[in-house]
């Protein structure tokens, strides 16, 4: 046998490799293949684990089509298109977004918050500041700019006293000084007397700021508001008192106080003239005082059982107006004075007048006016109490 | 979440007069979000009053968030957050000095309720609307900057009445996408009364349903509706014989034209009602296990207390004086409450 001459084995060698050759390219199955008995399964050697990228492609199969890989391709064409051509494509862009800096995205994420709640009293006052505050600043109780207007024009016409006593005092016009200056009669002049910034001012006043204070809490439901909170209906009740008390306090009392204090500034009096007119002045002091409580709880008391500011300033103008005319008519029929002790206005008036010291214009006694005038804080206290009372949370 | 009780009442009962609001009501509301459902006039409002602790009870024992409700009115509703049915805010004010208020009235500091109130506002959609004045909102904008100040303190409960009364689609599911942010991201409780079903079943796991000041089902949703499983089958060629049959056969078909639904006893049922369709030779085409709404739920219940109801709406939109009603003696306790 020649060495160089292929052997039979050889042969068959050749063509085992070209079938070979011919299934790696074809992925077919030969013939002989067919023939052939079975082959032990090839040892595994990739691990379970293989994704079905990583296996051979001959082995996938995506939709009833093997040979191909589950890539998601398919489906990522069918939601945004081919991405065929997509290289050669020129896309319109907004040549002003490399400019924009702001923009956000509104992402609803809940904070939670792990602060600490204060005491009653912070409650109290953060009411109390809502309704004084409003008066001079946004974020408040909102008041009409009318309201503002008028509450600056009346305190600045209850410093009028003491304007004009400067005046006379700079000027040296002893009629106006003696006209003005500190006494029995213009301390009880500036409370009570009846002139029109007391007689009508105050009222007007009064009746601009109760209007809505309660009413509208009614009206516009937040009072559910209030009480679903720990408000309870008392400090709800006595804060608003405190806050129309104030108000009017700063017009009336403040003023007086003003008065007061500016009689003696000006015309440079000592301690003995203090010590001498202290005792007046306090009791003018008192009846102040008096006048504020009243006409808060009757106002605050119309506020209460109404909806809406229209009904209660209107009803506390008749009160106070319209109870003083009435008697007025009456007496002049009949000449008795007793029957101005259904006028609010007049009982303080008289009150006032014994308090402070000064010939009384009333023939009844004055303990009747003071009675009057107990009874009727107290009906107004009943009525704010019992409607602060049936004010709802849920609905009314 | 979803264990603790958060507000448990023994017998409570309220009184006005000689009319009983209340009637010794017992529930148990563990923390997540539970609808209140009942009729106008069931007692829902004085339930809710009673939980704020703003009412005197008559008898009974209540405790939310473990505060008496008789004697601790204040504590529960500092950790109470109340979003009312009803307008409840300062048409003059902006948004943000509303909800800045309410955290004060709260106790929060000025500031910190300002800050704070910022970021509810943001929360509930509004942060470009908060210093625009609540005069001029919308009525979701409205319902929206309420419940920025039911929350301002983050509360560990939120009462809300009726969050989406009056809104329209969209305003309606960011609201309770909002209040279902609220229980899920915030892990914050939710006690919604609500005359729409698909709102409390949307939000809600579990429901209190109070019907004349009794409790008549509360616990879990999905419990609840399995108290009535029903099969629907779709026949063809004799409804009404059909109908017949399965009634004879000691069955409890309820029929709309050629859909009937029947009670379900056991897995028998299935077998039986085939039956009966051989011999009443009809073709049954479908038949299913029917899933029941909550408002199948309501008119089940409601049906069983002696109302010939349609729809919820039927009852709910008005009070149910004058109907002939039959003893309402019967409570439906579905799992655990």
């Amino acid at each position: 046998m020649d060495d160089d001459m292929s052997s039979i084995d050889d042969l068959f060698d050749e063509f085992d490799s070209e079938v070979q050759r011919k299934k790696e390219t074809s992925g077919g199955e030969t013939p002989a293949d067919a023939a052939a008995p079975p082959r032990p399964p090839a040892p595994e050697t990739e691990p379970a684990s293989e994704t079905a990228q990583d296996a051979p492609a001959t082995e996938t199969e995506y939709m009833g089509q093997a040979g191909l890989q589950v890539t998601g391709q398919a489906r990522l064409e069918a939601a945004f298109g081919s991405g065929e051509g997509d290289e050669s494509a020129s896309a319109q862009v907004a040549q002003g977004a490399p400019s924009a800096t702001g923009g956000t995205i509104f992402h609803q994420i809940y904070r939670p918050w792990r602060g600490e709640l204060n005491p009653r009293w912070m409650r109290n006052w953060a009411i109390l500041r809502h309704h004084i505050y409003g008066l001079f600043s946004k974020g408040h109780r909102p008041y009409p700019l009318m309201t503002k207007l008028v509450i600056f024009g009346v305190f600045i016409s209850s410093l009028a006293d003491l304007g004009f006593m400067a005046l006379g005092s700079i000027t040296g016009a002893e009629e106006i000084e003696r006209m003005f200056g500190i006494s029995r009669g213009n301390l009880y002049g500036h409370v009570l007397a009846f002139w029109f910034r007391n007689a009508c001012s105050y009222p007007i006043v009064t009746a601009l700021i109760i209007g809505g204070i309660i009413s509208e809490d009614r009206q516009h439901g937040t009072s559910a508001l209030y009480f679903s909170r720990p408000i309870n209906r008392r400090d709800y009740a006595m804060m608003k008192f405190l806050s129309v008390g104030i108000i009017l306090g700063v017009i009336i009392i403040f003023s007086l106080c003003m008065y007061y204090l500016g009689g003696i500034l000006v015309n440079g009096e000592g301690w003995s003239y203090l010590i001498d007119t202290s005792g007046m002045f306090l009791a003018a002091l008192a009846a102040a005082f008096l006048l504020v409580f009243t006409y808060t709880s009757i106002g605050l008391a119309l506020s209460s059982v109404s909806q809406g500011k229209f009904f209660p300033a209107v009803a506390f103008l008749g009160i106070i107006l319209g109870t003083k005319l009435v008697a007025f008519l009456i007496s002049t029929l009949f000449d008795r004075s007793a029957i101005y002790l259904i006028s609010p206005y007049d009982n303080l008036a008289h009150v006032g007048q014994w308090m402070i010291g000064v010939n009384h214009t009333y023939d009844h006694p004055a303990v009747w006016s003071l009675v009057m005038l107990l009874v009727m804080n107290a009906i107004s206290l009943y009525v704010l109490s019992a409607r602060v009372s049936s004010l709802e949370v849920t609905r009314e | 979440m979803g264990d603790e009780i958060i507000i448990e009442t023994d017998k409570l009962t309220k009184n006005y007069g000689p009319h009983v609001a209340l009637d010794a009501i017992s529930i148990n509301i563990k923390s997540g979000a539970t609808g209140l459902l009942g009729p106008n006039g069931a007692g829902k409002s004085t339930l809710i009053k009673t939980l704020l602790g703003l009412i005197q009870i008559t008898s009974g024992d209540g405790k939310v968030l473990g505060y008496d409700v008789r004697t601790q009115g204040d504590l529960i509703r500092q950790r109470i957050g109340y979003m009312p049915e009803y307008d409840c805010l300062t048409p003059g004010l902006e948004a943000i000095h509303q909800v800045r208020y309410c955290g004060e009235l709260i106790g929060m500091n000025p500031e910190v309720a300002m800050q704070r109130a910022h970021e509810v506002l943001e929360y509930v959609g509004l942060r470009d609307q908060r210093y625009r004045e609540i005069s001029t909102f919308s009525t979701g904008m409205m319902q929206a900057t309420k419940l920025a100040c039911g929350i301002i303190h983050d509360p560990e409960l939120v009462i809300c009445d009726e969050p989406t009364n009056g809104l329209d689609q969209s305003a309606r599911k960011f609201m309770l996408d909002t209040l279902f942010q609220v229980v899920k991201q915030g892990g914050r409780s939710i006690l919604m009364s609500s005359h729409l079903m698909d709102d409390v079943e949307r939000i809600c796991d579990r429901i209190l349903m109070i019907h004349e000041g009794r409790v008549i089902a509360q616990g879990r949703i999905d419990d609840l509706k399995a108290i009535d499983r029903e099969i629907e089958i779709s026949v063809w060629g004799g409804a009404s014989r059909m109908e017949q049959v399965l009634s004879d056969s000691g069955l409890k078909p309820r029929r709309s034209g050629r859909v009937m639904r029947v009670v379900r006893v056991d897995d028998s049922t299935y077998d039986l009602i085939l039956e009966c369709a051989v011999k009443a030779e009809v073709q049954v085409r479908k038949m299913e296990d029917y899933e029941p709404s909550l408002e199948d739920l309501f008119i089940v219940i409601m049906e069983r207390l002696g109302y010939g109801v349609k729809t919820s709406a039927d009852l709910l939109k008005q009070t149910p004086k004058g109907r002939d009603i039959a003893p309402a003696n019967r409570s439906l306790t579905g799992g655990e409450a």
